[in-house]
């Protein structure tokens, strides 16, 4: 990479953002504590003039000379102001020229004086307060300023010295963290560009911290576990339905072509007919099912919900089911309590029920039974459907929840390995829970929350 | 919404039904003649056909043509609409998606317009919504793709024969006699004791007499049951149904209409 090209690269830019931005600051601290420092020796500076000045005001005139003398004299390093003027302005005594003009009385002031103890008269800074005297006289009590600028020097001095190296080294460090985070992330993205490309298995890089990039990859590799397990599902599933309609259509194409090659008659003609089309219709009605499947799945539409009473829905789908389990010997029996009301809709409801309640009488041997109860457990109503029949084995029960699934106990029995699905899209859409409970033989609850 | 009062044979309130009866019916194209049509002996009734795709109307045609219906048949929406503006049609066969206008705009239309032939959509959408909506824009009938010739003709016949609204507490068909008021049945002299669920098929069954019933229909208008069950339900009612009212020694009213559903005839 050139050196301009580097220059427009994000990581570069961003460290120089971040370096100006430790400049800016550094330069107002610098220039707050300078003058925090500056007005700090300014007041004391003031507290002490203003106090000698009004100390020597009180003194008695001679004392007067004698104590601006003595001041003078014990000041090796020159910084102190003192004389006395009379009232024409004439020096009396004290090491300034003149009372800079327009100097009115009061509190100390920064003013330019003439100073005359060094043999030669030379110009400099003061902080200088006079004050009238009873007699006409005027007192000048006064103190060299150099501390201050000497301060601001040092100030500048110390930032030259290491502003520059401290911008530097934000800029480096600037450099290396966000070159990290850019790293990172073109790290995140070439994967993110694979698993694109259809390499389900790529994770997110996780360095094992916990800083906020590690729980995010955590997260989106979670998320891509779910994705890959899905997928994996789905192509199972396409596995099953290209197997179950695949059977059925196999089927019809070979009577088919016996059919229109050995049927003498046509009777026999119209029997191979016959079997084609019942072939073609079961996988019809799987196609069916699995769309009816799909559409409860996606179904968003929760508004068409209402109140429903469980206790009448029961049984009706009872009343339905009976003459069947009557005439396979089977009693079928609803045991409901009171009226429950839930808040769904009332024919998917239905139809979820009339589904376990088509299993049950159809695992259940004659002589066998099968009970539709409804029974209150906490804040929530139990749809149980129990039968004698074979049951669940444990290990099955997950498998049997998933589409096409049957054991090998039903293999002989008709159906299309659809309804558990179903029951189980229609339960999720309502938010109720599905659970297959222990017991001998099948019982099979929906927990539903009663409405409010 | 209900169209059409509760005594009709056809009524709207149902939602849905997943094809699937078709199923149980592999040999109802052989067994014509077992359907009985007695429209025959009347004037052609004129059914209006406004379907796209040439083949099925083609299908559709020849086997209405054959129950001695006079077809009309329209390829797309607009022609469509203005075939069955003219009032011709005593019944209308409508696809869901035509090319110029759609089978529900159609039926809207009519019905805005005050037009109350009754419409039978087909649609190879069978979503529960979209049988909704068919209902819903005026539809009386509503028959999802692939079907079985019969059961589209089953249909039509029974919106065709759809009776009068009538405020009749009693029903009779022959020696039946079917009290609405006390919930009785009688046959002739001998009572007949009937479960509530068995009066209601019963009920359907009189007010539809003469008319071949797919199991499919009898499913959404006695049951309001909106999905085909996997177990063989309606045959099993009807067998009780049927050994209460046709005695070994009478002469049967139920029959058994192989393949496609039964009919409730008066006895020979």
């Amino acid at each position: 990479m050139s050196l301009p090209d580097f220059l427009r690269t994000t990581t570069f830019r961003w460290a120089l953002a971040v370096a100006s931005a430790f400049v800016l600051c550094t330069l107002l601290l610098f220039g707050f504590v300078y003058w925090q420092t500056a007005a700090y020796m300014t007041s004391t500076f003031d507290d002490l003039i203003t106090a000698e000045l009004s100390i020597i005001a009180a003194e008695a005139p001679q004392q007067q000379l004698q104590h601006i003398e003595n001041r003078l004299r014990n000041d090796p390093r020159r910084i102190r102001i003192a004389a006395l003027f009379d009232a024409n302005g004439h020096r009396i005594v004290g090491n300034i020229e003149s009372l800079p003009p327009g100097l009115a009385p009061g509190a100390p002031i920064n003013v330019v004086v003439v100073r005359v103890d060094n043999g030669s008269p030379e110009t400099e800074e003061v902080r200088l307060a006079t004050d009238k005297l009873p007699s006409g006289q005027v007192l000048a009590i006064g103190r060299n300023v150099d501390d201050i600028a000497e301060i601001a020097a040092i100030v500048r001095r110390s930032l030259t010295l290491g502003l520059l190296p401290a911008f530097a080294l934000a800029i480096v460090i600037g450099l290396v963290l966000s070159s990290r985070v850019q790293n990172r992330v073109a790290e995140v993205n070439r994967r993110i560009q694979r698993i694109v490309a259809g390499d389900l298995r790529q994770r997110l890089p996780i360095r094992g911290g916990d800083d906020p990039f590690d729980q995010f990859a955590v997260s989106v590799n979670q998320m891509l576990d779910e994705i890959e397990t899905l997928i994996h599902e789905i192509s199972g599933i396409s596995d099953n339905i290209a197997h179950d309609l695949r059977t059925p259509l196999t089927r019809v194409r070979v009577r088919l072509e016996r059919g229109r090659e050995h049927a003498k008659t046509l009777e026999e003609l119209r029997a191979a007919t016959d079997q084609s089309i019942a072939g073609l219709d079961q996988s019809l009605a799987i196609i069916t099912a699995l769309l009816r499947i799909a559409e409860i799945e996606h179904s968003r539409r929760l508004d068409g919900f209402s109140e429903v009473q469980l206790t009448p829905l029961l049984r009706e789908v009872g009343d339905f089911y009976d003459p069947i389990a009557e005439d396979k010997g089977v009693t079928l029996s609803v045991e409901t309590p009171g009226d429950v009301r839930v808040h769904g809709d009332r024919d998917l409801l239905f139809e979820a029920v009339a589904n376990l309640v088509d299993n049950a009488v159809k695992f259940t041997a004659a002589g066998g039974r099968v009970v539709l109860a409804l029974a209150p457990r906490g804040d929530e109503s139990v749809i149980r459907v129990s039968d004698t029949g074979p049951g669940i084995q444990e290990i099955e029960r997950k498998a049997v929840t998933k589409r096409f699934y049957r054991s090998d106990k039903s293999r002989h029995t008709e159906g299309l390995g659809l309804g558990l699905s179903l029951v189980i899209a229609i339960v999720n859409l309502h938010g109720f829970r599905f659970t297959i409970a222990d017991g001998p033989g099948c019982t099979i609850e929906i927990a539903c929350p009663l409405a409010r | 919404m209900l169209l059409w009062p509760h005594n009709g044979c056809k009524k709207v309130s149902r939602i849905d039904r997943v094809a699937g009866e078709q199923r149980r019916s592999p040999s109802a194209i052989l067994d014509r003649e077992a359907v009985a049509l007695p429209l025959g002996n009347e004037s052609m009734p004129r059914l209006l056909l406004i379907e796209d795709d040439e083949e099925t109307a083609e299908e559709i045609r020849a086997e209405f043509s054959e129950r001695g219906f006079n077809v009309d048949w329209a390829v797309n929406g607009i022609e469509g609409l203005d075939k069955a503006r003219s009032g011709k049609a005593e019944v209308i066969v409508v696809d869901r998606l035509l090319p110029g206008m759609d089978g529900l705009t159609i039926i809207e239309a009519l019905r805005h317009e005050g037009m109350r032939t009754p419409v039978l959509v087909l649609s190879a959408l069978g979503a529960v919504d979209d049988r909704v909506r068919g209902l819903h824009a005026g539809g009386d009938d509503y028959l999802t793709k692939p079907f079985a010739a019969v059961e589209l003709v089953a249909r039509v016949e029974a919106l065709l024969r759809r009776p009068a609204e009538s405020h009749d507490t009693a029903l009779r068909v022959g020696p039946l006699e079917l009290d609405l008021i006390e919930r009785t049945a009688k046959r002739g002299d001998r009572t007949i004791d009937l479960l509530p669920r068995e009066f209601r098929l019963l009920e359907y069954m009189m007010r539809c007499k003469d008319q071949t019933l797919t199991r499919a229909m009898l499913l959404e208008e006695v049951w309001n049951y909106k999905f085909v069950p996997q177990t063989n339900l309606v045959d099993v009612h009807m067998g009780r149904l049927r050994r209460k009212v046709d005695e070994p020694n009478e002469p049967p009213m139920i029959h058994n209409v192989r393949g496609l559903g039964f009919i409730l005839r008066e006895p020979a």
